[in-house]
């Protein structure tokens, strides 16, 4: 029972907790109409309010029928906060500009408005409308004028904030507030791009923003390098402009920091950098009472320096307990990811060379006649929407008979085009150098267009050149010395015309001439070893078998001794001996004297009593010869001094 | 009768057939003296494109002559087409190496080759080898060499087989004769190498890109442009690799590049 009956106390005093609240906030709730004049004449515009005050969760804000006022401007909605004498009160508001249809007396019926759930109604308000004059409708602009002033300097009945409106009350710093969240909430940069997904070269523009709700001083640290991109900027105004924009309905002053025609270089994902923003802020404190003076915040110690309690800021704003002061605030955008689609590939024509875009060509040639002394200019210009700033020149196809120079490019692309337009202009030098009739080929260009998503080809026509046959005056383009940049002439003449040299040392007679005297000589050389081979060795066979020899002649000789047939004895003999020597001393038998015998035996230093008996010995054969009639006892001692001889020889002769 | 004149109208066109057969052969066979002088013809109109083109065509036909190749290279330079140009400066230069003529002509022509870098110049006793080579042509040095064989084999002749006539005259000179038949042997080999030499070349087409493998994916290095004199050494059935006087190397289609 106690725990039930606790439980149902504390639902109770949590209930009476809210609705306290609830009555802290029903309190200070007023809807309100009011208008600015409630007697206007006709041609004279008036201000009408509606007003909420401390509406909390306000819906169906629903304004009567104005049937009888045109509406000038509006309706303006306002949102807001006040402090005013230490009370802090939100407001919403809207603003009508009327202007009366006709005279008379009107009453502009209440607005209602479901507040809380609970529908509210405003105060119903009467006009009167006079017939009006001439000078009224500038009361009514200066009343405008006055009003607006009001507003801005905060100190208007309900020091309402237009929309975009005054920074310096926005700058307001106030009780609890984190000042970080504050800055983060009213000052932020921001990139807008035109497309995300493209295709290269084609054009992408990215503005790059301030939003600021606060007086701030600042200035960019960090601009994009746009890797990946050509990059060209729209020049801005300078000072910077401010236009306003209203973001998650609450209004921003926005300034252009940076406009930028880009055109990606690749395919792929590229990131646009961020922009960074140093920012000097500058917020006005409000001190609370000096009686809460060391309260809450942890803030306002820090701040409560005695520079910020200048009497120069009191001046200025009649308020003793606001503080003034600068806060730095670094702010960067978020980097934005941008995907290049590659161009497709297929239908791509071969004069293409990286246009995207849209664009005309036109090519002309300065003249159709000319010399050979003269030169020829074709002008080939590219206009259009697109990448004109990375237009490559079209390809020439210059006919042999012309020298062609790099072309002369020359841009003319509009100041702050966007999409970026212009042309570009290639003017190439031709110098014709032949005579005759010339064609020179359409030149043909080709550039993908990203909205029909296809290459597109411009031709022009072909050219016709007369050429004539010129002085050939003109100036070498180097060295002017005499014939130092002239060819030298043709060269003609009788010339031998053979075809194809042809390779004497590949032909096989070649290797027969080198052939042939070294088989010449191999072969006499061959020859001359075999003579002489040969003579050595039948020299060397009678030297050995000399001996043999004689013995068998003497043998016949003695047989002639025993018959008794001294001629044929002595002939034997003497065929013997000779026949010995001349095998033995290699001495031809036609060649045999007893001269060269002895030099042949002295050289062998053979010397006294055998050449001496040798010789005695030939001579007596040679006189039995030519004497006959020898007895027989002489031609028995004749053999025996042969033979001996003969064997003294041999024996002399082996050492 | 009948058959008669169908004999006689066959011999007829027998004898047409041969004469114009005749006249086929002799008409494709034209003077080539009577051509070049035609192409000169063409020159001195400054109709250098059909100028070159009949220059050419002797070329193709076989024939190989310094005046051909200097004039086709004229023709071609004045027609604008600079690779042709300093392609038939360079055969021509091939025939005779010191010509003036022909290596101012080749100047100018390089002139007009884009990223041309020049070519090194010799070293003292390259340029005695290179004009100890061109003292004859190869089949100069050829029958040289034969000639001094003989007259060598002769000296040893006499000097060794012959008894008597050996002295020490005769054995200097068949050293000199020795030493002249290996070098005239050892020329007319080397001539005939550097003139059947196709390592170098010259690009005709404008641009050409080279890459650094021989296939078409890889990665691309470097450009050459119509004229360029390159050193081939390497092919495969498309590709060959490339090198320029600089030492940059590389591979590109050999469609683009006349070998010398």
């Amino acid at each position: 029972m106690m725990v039930r009956f606790s439980i149902r106390k504390c639902i109770f005093s949590l209930l009476l907790l809210v609705g306290v609240v609830n009555c802290a906030f029903a309190q200070d709730f007023r809807f309100t109409t009011t208008v600015s004049s409630n007697t206007v004449a006709v041609d004279e515009s008036f201000q009408i309010q509606f007003m909420l005050e401390n509406g909390v969760n306000i819906t169906g804000l629903t304004l009567p029928d104005l049937k009888d006022f045109d509406i000038v401007q509006g309706p303006f909605e306002q949102r807001g906060q006040s402090i005013m004498n230490g009370r802090r009160s939100e407001y919403y508001a809207v603003l009508f500009a009327l202007r009366p249809k006709r005279a008379g007396s009107f009453t502009i019926p209440a607005a209602q408005a479901r507040v809380n759930g609970n529908l509210v109604k405003s105060n119903p308000v009467l006009v009167e409308v006079k017939k009006g004059n001439s000078q009224t409708q500038q009361q009514m602009q200066q009343q405008m004028q006055q009003l607006q002033q009001q507003q801005q300097q905060g100190t208007g009945p309900y020091a309402p904030r237009t929309r975009g409106g005054d920074e310096a009350v926005d700058g307001i710093l106030r009780k609890g507030e984190n000042i970080n969240e504050k800055l983060r909430k009213n000052i932020f940069v921001k990139v807008e791009v035109d497309k995300t997904n493209l295709y290269e070269g084609d054009q992408l523009t990215a503005t790059y923003k301030l939003y600021t709700r606060l007086p701030t001083n600042s200035s960019v640290t960090k601009v994009p390098a746009f890797k990946g991109f050509s990059a060209k900027d729209i020049e801005l105004p300078n000072p910077p402009q401010a236009t306003e924009e209203t973001v998650n309905g609450v209004p921003f002053k926005v300034f252009t920091i940076r406009k930028t025609l880009l055109f990606p270089l690749q395919s792929g994902t590229l990131e646009l950098e961020p922009v960074e923003v140093d920012n000097q802020v500058r917020l006005v404190k409000i001190v609370q009472n000096k009686r809460n003076k060391g309260g809450r915040d942890p803030f306002e110690d820090f701040f409560n320096d005695p520079a910020f309690k200048d009497p120069f800021f009191d001046d200025i704003f009649n308020r003793a307990d606001v503080e003034y002061e600068d806060v730095p605030y670094k702010t960067q955008c978020n980097p934005v990811k941008i995907t290049v689609k590659p161009l497709p590939a297929e239908g791509r024509p071969a004069s293409f060379n990286g246009a995207v875009g849209k664009f005309t060509m036109d090519a002309v040639v300065d003249k159709t006649k000319l010399s050979t002394d003269d030169a020829l200019t074709l002008k080939v210009t590219i206009s259009g929407q697109g990448n004109v700033n990375l237009l490559n020149a079209p390809k020439v196809e210059v006919p042999t008979g012309f020298e062609k120079y790099d072309p002369k490019v020359t841009d003319n692309i509009e100041k702050n085009s966007n999409p970026l337009s212009g042309s570009r202009t290639f003017e190439f030098v031709l110098m014709p150098t032949e005579a005759g009739d010339h064609v020179i080929p359409p030149v043909e260009f080709s550039y993908f267009d990203p909205v029909a998503n296809t290459y597109k080809t411009v031709k022009s026509a072909p050219f016709t050149i007369a050429i004539s046959q010129g002085k050939k005056v003109k100036s070498e383009k180097q060295d002017f010395s005499v014939g130092r940049n002239e060819l030298t002439g043709i060269e003609s003449g009788i010339l031998p015309w053979v075809k194809k040299q042809t390779w004497f040392i590949t032909s096989p007679i070649f290797y027969a001439l080198l052939l042939l005297p070294v088989l010449a000589f191999a072969g006499m050389a061959f020859y001359k070893r075999r003579k002489d081979y040969n003579t050595t060795n039948a020299a060397l066979l009678k030297h050995r078998y000399a001996n043999k020899v004689a013995l068998k002649r003497l043998e016949l000789a003695a047989r002639y001794l025993k018959e008794g047939k001294d001629k044929a004895f002595y002939e034997e003999t003497s065929r013997a001996v000779w026949g010995y020597l001349s095998h033995k001393l290699k001495i031809p038998f036609a060649d045999l004297s007893k001269q060269l015998i002895q030099e042949k035996l002295a050289a062998r230093s053979i010397n006294g009593s055998n050449t001496s008996e040798l010789f005695e010995l030939i001579d007596n054969c040679e006189v039995a010869l030519y004497a006959p009639g020898q007895d027989n006892r002489r031609m028995q001692g004749t053999y025996e001094k042969a033979v001996s001889i003969i064997s003294n020889l041999e024996d002399a002769l082996k050492n | 009768m009948l058959q008669f004149r169908m004999i006689k109208s066959l011999f007829l066109a027998m004898g047409l057939f041969l004469i114009a057969s005749a006249a086929h052969v002799s008409a494709q066979e034209v003077n080539p003296q009577q051509r070049f002088d035609d192409a000169n013809n063409l020159y001195r109109q400054s109709k250098f494109t059909e100028a070159a083109a009949s220059y050419q065509q002797l070329i193709d036909a076989g024939y190989s002559q310094r005046e051909l190749f200097l004039n086709a290279g004229n023709a071609w330079y004045k027609a604008g087409k600079t690779g042709m140009a300093v392609y038939s400066y360079e055969k021509a230069l091939q025939l005779s190496p010191a010509d003036p003529a022909i290596k101012h002509n080749l100047a100018l022509a390089n002139q007009k080759v884009t990223g041309y870098t020049g070519e090194l110049p010799l070293v003292f006793f390259q340029q005695w080898w290179l004009k100890l080579q061109h003292m004859h042509s190869s089949n100069g040095w050829a029958i040289g060499a034969v000639l001094f064989l003989w007259l060598l084999i002769a000296g040893i002749i006499v000097n060794f087989l012959i008894p008597g006539y050996r002295n020490k005259y005769l054995t200097g000179a068949n050293y000199l004769l020795g030493v002249l038949f290996m070098l005239y042997l050892l020329m007319s080999v080397d001539t005939y190498m550097i003139a059947n030499n196709h390592n170098n070349g010259i690009v005709l087409t404008d641009t050409i890109k080279v890459k650094s493998a021989p296939d078409d994916t890889s990665k691309d290095l470097f450009e050459l442009h119509e004229g360029m004199k390159v050193k081939i050494l390497d092919a495969t059935k498309e590709y060959c690799k490339v090198e320029l006087t600089d030492g940059k190397n590389g591979w590109i289609i050999c469609a683009g590049i006349k070998s010398l």
